[in-house]
């Protein structure tokens, strides 16, 4: 009889224990006071759940807008086996003329429970509401100076050693600027300089030719010769050459022998090379390389 | 006599010709220069100038020093093709005749036919001179005749545009040469002509030029000239980028003021134009003691042939004398060769 009491008098604590879903409960906040406009608030809330409960990530705030001075930053949960812990940061915009007690809104946390089924009872946790004072950013006595209203800023950030980065600027720029020089030289962008070489240039080709490359020897030549005249030189505009390049008159004859050999090559049938041909037209070449530098 | 010799030979005859040409008309070097490719490359020639710069004499000069029959007609906005075949009148016994015309009066021995004012005369005898002057042959009375000998010489004054009707496109392809007259600039050769009692009758002037007799054989001559002058690959080369920079200038690098050059042209250079164009050339070559054709040939003929098978774009047709010579001249200062 007296075993059959106990058993009756156990039974409502069982049935009691069994419909809580959270075997552990807590709310992390942090200090309660002295924070002001634009703060952030975390509060992590840890749970643990019975075997079989599983928390519903949706009954949770969602990010974004709570009210109309607070929001919700970020929404993080981490779980391990059966315990849940979730990080809120909330952040208030909240401006009092004077320090005022604020309140996070509380909210309930639901548990599925197993195969959830619908016609089932949700399981749930009610996450109580936080209290925290928050104080004016701005003086409390508004005082007034000749220039208006009396604000100190703040005192300024401390400047990050940029040295190493403007070095670094400096000598990628130095080089891009080189490059770019140097590839508009190649692309003869800068036709007084690239003038100033154009026989260089000539000879440095002709160099490695040979009297059966007469072709190409003569192209070279009238290409330096069609650059310096700025459009294609032919024989009967040599006098206008003249004038244009007066010191190119010097070497008149030998010009006019090379204009007539280029165009007895080129155009007549029946002509042979010969290595005194290749000679002269390298000496020319040299002459009006001596003329480009100066120093005829 | 060889081909050599027999091609010397003539090119004296030629530059004898040349010679009396300018003692006819002086101060014209170049144009008579222009004329006398004509005539040996066998190819029509439209003279454009002003009033009484001696286009007319010129071409009766280069007539009367040829030989060969001669005809010529008067350009007149009624004037219609069947004008230029036949004529009907009433004899001197009050009975219908017929006759021929100007192009048929000497059958196939015309040899020189002076179209004076051209503009004038309406697009119909245009038209006619189409066949004529691109086959050398007419339909008449029910048949072809052949004018195996014909050269036509036309001229046209640039000064009036009234009652002038523009030569079509066609017509102007077939003529070799588009040579301009221009006053000449020498104040010794103005001189000479104002006062020189010689220069005021030009009947007498030209009745003075002694007739060479070689027209008919300049066909032969032509032909053997053409084939004889040679062209290397590289100035066919050259040739053929002339070409293409009548049809697209832009792709070597001619650049006018105040122009769209994508724009610019309506119609570049025709392959008739082209082979007017080497005829021209080679007549050059052979003139100049050459056996072979240069650049220079190419340049010195190339304004000449050239310039009226060019069309520009209606947009820019307005400023045509000034754009056309200064294409032209980018063109040659811009293909070069080799």
């Amino acid at each position: 009889m007296r075993i059959l009491l106990i058993l009756i008098l156990l039974l409502p604590g069982c049935s009691g224990s069994i419909n809580t879903p959270v075997s552990y409960f807590n709310v992390e906040t942090p200090r309660p006071f002295g924070y002001v406009i634009g703060d952030e608030i975390p509060q992590r809330i840890i749970i643990e759940t019975r075997s079989g409960i599983s928390l519903q990530a949706s009954s949770l705030p969602a990010k974004g807008q709570i009210n109309r001075w607070l929001n919700l930053n970020q929404v993080t949960i981490k779980q391990s086996g059966q315990r849940y812990q979730i990080d809120l940061r909330y952040q208030v915009f909240y401006a009092p003329p004077t320090v005022k007690a604020l309140t996070l809104p509380g909210f309930t946390v639901q548990f599925n429970q197993g195969e959830n089924k619908p016609e089932e009872k949700m399981l749930s946790q009610s996450i109580p509401a936080w209290s925290f004072t928050l104080s004016p950013l701005r003086e409390l006595v508004v005082r007034q100076t000749e220039q208006g209203e009396y604000l100190r800023p703040d005192s300024p950030p401390q400047l990050l050693e940029n040295t190493q980065a403007w070095y670094g600027l400096s000598a990628s720029l130095t080089v891009t600027v080189l490059t770019a020089a140097y590839l508009s030289f190649l692309y003869g962008f800068f036709p007084k300089l690239l003038r100033r070489t154009l026989f260089k240039q000539a000879l440095r080709k002709l160099a490695g030719l040979s009297k059966t490359d007469m072709e190409q020897v003569l192209s070279i030549v009238h290409y330096a010769l069609n650059t310096l005249n700025g459009q294609p030189l032919f024989y009967n505009q040599l006098s206008d050459f003249y004038q244009r390049n007066p010191q190119y008159r010097q070497i008149s004859a030998k010009l006019e022998w090379f204009f007539n050999y280029s165009n007895r090559y080129f155009f007549s049938a029946g002509m042979i090379t010969v290595t005194p041909d290749l000679q002269q037209i390298k000496d020319l070449c040299e002459q009006c390389r001596k003329i480009e530098r100066g120093s005829l | 006599m060889s081909t050599e010799t027999q091609l010397i030979d003539w090119r004296d005859k030629a530059l004898q010709f040349e010679q009396q040409i300018n003692q006819v008309v002086i101060g014209l070097q170049p144009a008579v220069r222009n004329i006398i490719l004509a005539v040996f490359a066998r190819g029509h020639v439209l003279l454009e100038g002003n009033v009484g710069v001696g286009k007319t004499t010129l071409l009766r000069a280069v007539a009367q020093g040829l030989g060969g029959d001669y005809q010529r007609i008067e350009g007149t906005i009624d004037l219609m093709p069947a004008d230029l075949i036949y004529y009907a009148y009433l004899n001197s016994e009050g009975r219908p005749c017929v006759d021929s015309g100007p192009l048929l009066k000497h059958g196939d021995t015309l040899a020189t036919f002076f179209f004076n004012e051209i503009n004038r005369a309406r697009p119909q005898v245009h038209a006619l001179l189409l066949r004529a002057m691109a086959e050398r042959s007419i339909n008449a009375f029910n048949q072809d005749y052949a004018l195996p000998h014909m050269q036509v010489f036309a001229d046209r004054n640039r000064v009036e545009r009234e009652e002038t009707f523009e030569l079509p496109a066609a017509a102007k392809d077939r003529f070799m040469m588009e040579i301009n007259i221009d006053m000449p600039n020498s104040d010794a050769v103005l001189d000479e002509l104002m006062f020189n009692p010689r220069f005021h009758d030009t009947d007498q002037l030209i009745g003075n030029m002694s007739n060479n007799r070689f027209y008919y054989q300049l066909n032969d001559l032509a032909q053997t000239l053409q084939q004889h002058i040679q062209t290397s690959p590289k100035l066919r080369a050259y040739a053929l980028s002339l070409w293409k920079a009548t049809h697209q200038p832009q792709h070597y690098g001619v650049q006018l003021s105040d122009v769209e050059m994508p724009q610019l042209l309506m119609a570049g250079a025709s392959p008739r134009g082209m082979s007017y164009l080497i005829r021209a050339a080679k007549t050059r070559a052979w003139l100049e003691h050459r056996n072979h054709v240069l650049p220079e040939d190419l340049q010195g003929v190339f304004s000449v042939c050239m310039t009226h098978r060019l069309f520009l774009n209606p947009m820019y047709a307005y400023r045509k004398e000034q754009l056309l010579p200064e294409l032209i001249t980018g063109i040659l200062n811009q293909v070069a060769a080799p």
